[in-house]
């Protein structure tokens, strides 16, 4: 059976520090301004009472891409295990994809004049390496699933700030936070 | 298709469970053949791995894994074995590529024409040493010493090896040195006062603690490895509880968190005490093995301490004060982690000593998993060779002349007979980070020559004279430790140095031959040397024994990093106490010779003045280390400006929307940034964090007064900065 492997994002451990993002930035030395994977602070009253809460997201790895529906020269493909690769080198950087992604997820790389997105590090992963976000996460708040073999009950599909999955059907799902107890003077 | 759910537990069960999860047989997370696979697939030139060690002033204090591919480092990340840092960094150390390969990067030696002016012309290194070395000796003949010299040093970099900035001060001659430290001082005193000395239990022992108490302590963004501890310790069912004056990113995470008065937590601990001495619920063995003075603690409490009071005091309701005690004192261990922001106050060290003594009471000193955790410093016996030169024969003066880091400015403008007339800055950005940033330039203004070593144009280097372009940790040697975890970390030089740049250690020997080559003997630093050996040196038979090491190379051969022997890893699990009783002293002579209450009492907090009613705190930040990383683009492209943090309801009656400029003064200065509208500061507090942010003309410093903490003297020769009762008055701008 093949695979549907995409990242599962714990919001309950994540502390928002965006040591995902730049490990990745670093590992494919990209330029200072591209955002493989990017961390956006969700609102404070998300579970009730207020509190700092982030999310980290990369490509979505859709089940329908619309990327892939979107790109004029086939730069796009995916592959048996689910994840969604982009070739640069077919690429024209038209970002024609970059606009149809409901989560912005394709980026301009204005030096190669390509488009550039996270690949789920599909070399590491077929070398039996993780991706560089989830190895690197101080809080290993990010994991890769295969949501063929795992459904993870506790896991929702959908946070605010993240677009309609009805769209394009993600495979990232997210952790929420359990809110904890509060004594505030305000 | 299968139904499972994944709990908490199993989603951090590692690359065992995720490897059956997406059936990838081998996979885990080690390298193949000691290289990771991207160094050893990505290149047909030569690929090299070396270790390093993150020497900023920092908790974590990692050990590094940096890949090398044709001299030019290609990834930089956490090196595997060593078990705090995990084989991951933090988001700061992560980007240690861009520091090593920025743009901004000082390249040459530099002269400024018009101190400020941005007048800059590259000079070499032969015209740098001489220029200084020709004002060193002129000041030495009008003055009769080196004592108008001023050495302002201090965290920047942590490499041992970088004492010899401090090393070939002392080698020309007495001086001025800028003593004390902006961080620790008034809890460092307390935990002085109350047990010696400040020594705290290794961090990863979280694991082994039954309940934890986060104290104004914030290591989501300050110890993200530390966290990483803390949250393992949270699944297995240790309660975590944050007391702080702001929902911070770690209070988001508590299960547990309790919003105290800022500067009122000594009275929040006092209260706990003495709902736990009215129950009977302190170890009673303990404090009369352990401890002197308990009886007169136990009835200052009695008398001074009500629960009603502490709940006034500090904005905590009476019931959750008890429920705190009562689970506090009946957990077993209960780990508490005082952060250094609680007591950058003006009752900072009083608070430390109350939040102390009830850990005493409760007996969770010297218990693994247990403590009350601050700072410690056992594991930095080195030999600080480079530091061992000493003065000249006929410099001139008698020792040493000591000015307060914390108040700089205004204390090297009073310093009289001699005055000062150069100063030295390496690892440090004081016009950035010290209080009253006016007063320290007006500092430098009296100066005949100001000479500064970084890495960066940034304030203070834009108001020097010669700026000295300095190393990475990656271009140079060394060896680190760190004031919280215990271990010992290489650093071993991965790449040529960039550009003209050199390490502190060789501009000490570059400008110790020039003055040689000027006035010889005037200088008592050697004129050259291996770093290699220099390195070696620091090593002695008591360090080498802790670590378990032979020499600096056979740790650089064996995984670049050591920890130390365990039996220092409990802090005080002999219970022989370093107070001059020997126990733990509730009642401190020491206290008094300083000028304090013998007794760890409720000192009352500073009070913001009628016309500046608003408390403005600036905590740590967590794209920064002082001055340190926000300013590198791959930051900058997540956030690019400073802010300040507004309670909607003290916005609304400033009217004041999010996103609006906002201007914050009082009388030691102002400035004007956009408004963040949160719920996470309290209504009568706004948070501006530290930092130094490219192309921004302020500093959180602005209007932060020289005011001092109550402690410091006794373990850091000087008092600290209250740097969080600093108030202010808000206005749209």
């Amino acid at each position: 059976m093949a695979k549907k492997l995409g990242f599962l994002v714990n919001i309950e451990r994540c502390i928002g520090c965006h040591a995902c993002e730049i490990s990745c930035k670093s590992f494919y030395q990209l330029e200072p301004n591209m955002r493989r994977r990017r961390v956006t602070e969700l609102p404070e009253n998300l579970v009730g009472t207020p509190v700092r809460a982030f999310v980290s997201t990369a490509c979505n790895h859709c089940d329908e891409p619309a990327c892939k529906k979107a790109c004029p020269v086939g730069a796009y493909t995916k592959r048996e295990d689910g994840i969604v690769v982009h070739d640069q080198n077919m690429c024209i950087g038209c970002q024609m994809c970059g606009k149809a992604c409901p989560y912005g997820v394709p980026q301009y790389n204005p030096v190669k004049k390509k488009m550039d997105k996270c690949s789920m590090c599909y070399d590491r992963l077929d070398e039996g390496q993780l991706p560089i976000c989830v190895e690197k996460c101080p809080l290993e708040a990010i994991q890769i699933v295969d949501y063929n073999e795992v459904q993870p009950s506790n896991a929702v599909s959908v946070v605010p700030t993240f677009a309609d999955p009805s769209i394009t059907h993600p495979t990232t799902h997210f952790i929420l936070p359990k809110p904890g107890k509060q004594t505030r003077r305000f | 298709m299968l139904k499972e759910s994944i709990s908490r537990r199993t989603f951090i069960k590692g690359s065992v469970s995720l490897s059956a999860l997406l059936g990838l047989g081998a996979a885990g997370t080690k390298a193949t053949k000691g290289l990771i696979p991207k160094a050893a697939a990505k290149t047909n030139g030569k690929v090299e791995q070396f270790y390093n060690a993150c020497p900023r002033n920092c908790y974590d204090t990692c050990s590094i894994l940096t890949t090398v591919e044709d001299g030019r480092i290609t990834f930089i990340t956490g090196n595997e074995k060593n078990t705090y840092t995990k084989g991951r960094l933090c988001v700061k150390g992560n980007t240690y590529p861009r520091v090593v390969y920025s743009p901004d990067r000082i390249k040459y030696p530099m002269r400024q024409k018009g101190r400020g002016s941005g007048n800059w012309e590259r000079i070499s290194w032969d015209e740098a040493y001489t220029i200084i070395a020709k004002k060193i000796l002129e000041i030495k003949k009008e003055y009769g010493s080196t004592l108008p010299i001023c050495l302002n040093k201090y965290s920047g970099n942590f490499n041992i090896l970088n004492y010899a900035t401090e090393g070939m001060l002392s080698s020309i001659g007495y001086t001025t040195r800028a003593q004390g430290t902006p961080c620790d001082p008034a809890g460092s005193d307390a935990q002085g006062f109350d047990m010696g000395v400040a020594y705290n239990n290794d961090p990863e022992q979280f694991l082994d603690a039954d309940y934890i108490i986060l104290w104004g302590a914030n290591p989501s963004w300050t110890s993200a490895h530390s966290m990483y501890f803390i949250e393992q310790a949270k699944e297995k069912g240790t309660k975590l509880v944050v007391i702080d004056p702001l929902i911070t990113q770690t209070a988001s995470k508590a299960d547990e968190y309790i919003q105290v008065k800022a500067s009122t937590d000594g009275a929040l601990a006092l209260g706990m005490i003495r709902y736990i001495i009215d129950n009977q619920l302190y170890d009673k063995v303990w404090v009369s093995q352990n401890s002197i003075g308990f009886k007169e603690f136990s009835s200052y409490v009695k008398k001074n301490i009500t629960l009603e009071w502490a709940a006034e005091k500090t904005g905590v309701p009476k019931p959750v004060i008890e429920r705190i005690a009562r689970e506090y004192a009946t957990a077993k261990p209960a780990n508490i982690w005082i952060g250094f922001g609680m007591q950058r106050h003006v009752n900072g060290g009083a608070m430390v000593r109350a939040i102390d003594a009830l850990a005493a009471i409760t007996g969770n000193i010297g218990k693994k998993g247990g403590g009350v955790n601050y700072i410690g410093g056992e594991t930095w016996g080195f030999n600080y060779h480079t530091m061992s030169f000493g003065a000249p024969e006929g410099s001139g003066g008698e020792k040493d002349r000591f000015v307060n880091m914390n108040n700089f400015g205004a204390q090297v403008l009073a310093a009289n007979e001699p005055p000062i007339k150069m100063m030295w800055i390496a690892c440090r950005n004081p016009l950035a980070q010290d209080p009253e940033p006016a007063v320290v330039k007006k500092a430098f203004d009296q100066m005949d020559l100001v000479v500064t070593a970084d890495l960066y144009m940034n304030q203070t280097v834009e108001y020097s004279d010669i700026v000295l372009p300095v190393t990475t940790p990656f271009e140079s040697a060394g060896i680190n430790v760190s004031y919280w975890h215990y271990w010992m970390n290489v650093n071993e030089q991965a790449i040529k140095p960039l550009y003209e740049t050199k390490s502190d250690l060789e501009i000490a020997m570059g400008l110790s031959k020039k003055l040689n080559q000027l006035e010889l003997g005037s200088c008592t630093f050697p004129v050259s040397g291996d770093p290699l050996e220099w390195v070696e040196k620091e090593l002695n038979d008591d360090i080498k024994e802790l670590f378990g090491v032979k020499s600096w190379d056979d740790l650089r051969k064996n995984g670049g990093t050591a920890k130390a022997n365990e039996s220092i890893t409990v802090a005080w699990q002999d219970l022989k106490f370093r107070t001059p009783s020997g126990k733990y002293e509730f009642y401190s002579k020491k206290a008094v010779e300083y000028g304090h209450h013998p007794l760890p009492v409720f000192t009352e907090e500073y009070k913001a003045p009628k016309e500046y009613p608003i408390r403005c705190m600036s905590p740590h930040w967590k794209f920064g280390i002082h001055s340190q990383f926000q300013h590198q683009d791959w930051l900058m492209a997540i956030q690019d400006h400073p802010f300040l943090e507004i309670h909607p309801d003290l916005a609304k009656k400033k009217s004041i929307k999010d996103g609006n400029m906002v201007k914050i003064i009082n009388e030691t200065g102002y400035m004007t940034l956009p408004a963040k509208i949160t719920k996470m500061v309290p209504a009568d507090t706004v948070v501006m964090y530290e930092g130094w942010w490219k192309g921004v003309n302020y500093t959180e410093n602005f209007t932060v007064k020289a005011l001092q903490e109550d402690m410091g003297e006794y373990q850091k020769g000087q008092r600290g900065i209250a740097f969080h009762d600093n108030f202010v008055n808000i206005e749209k701008a």
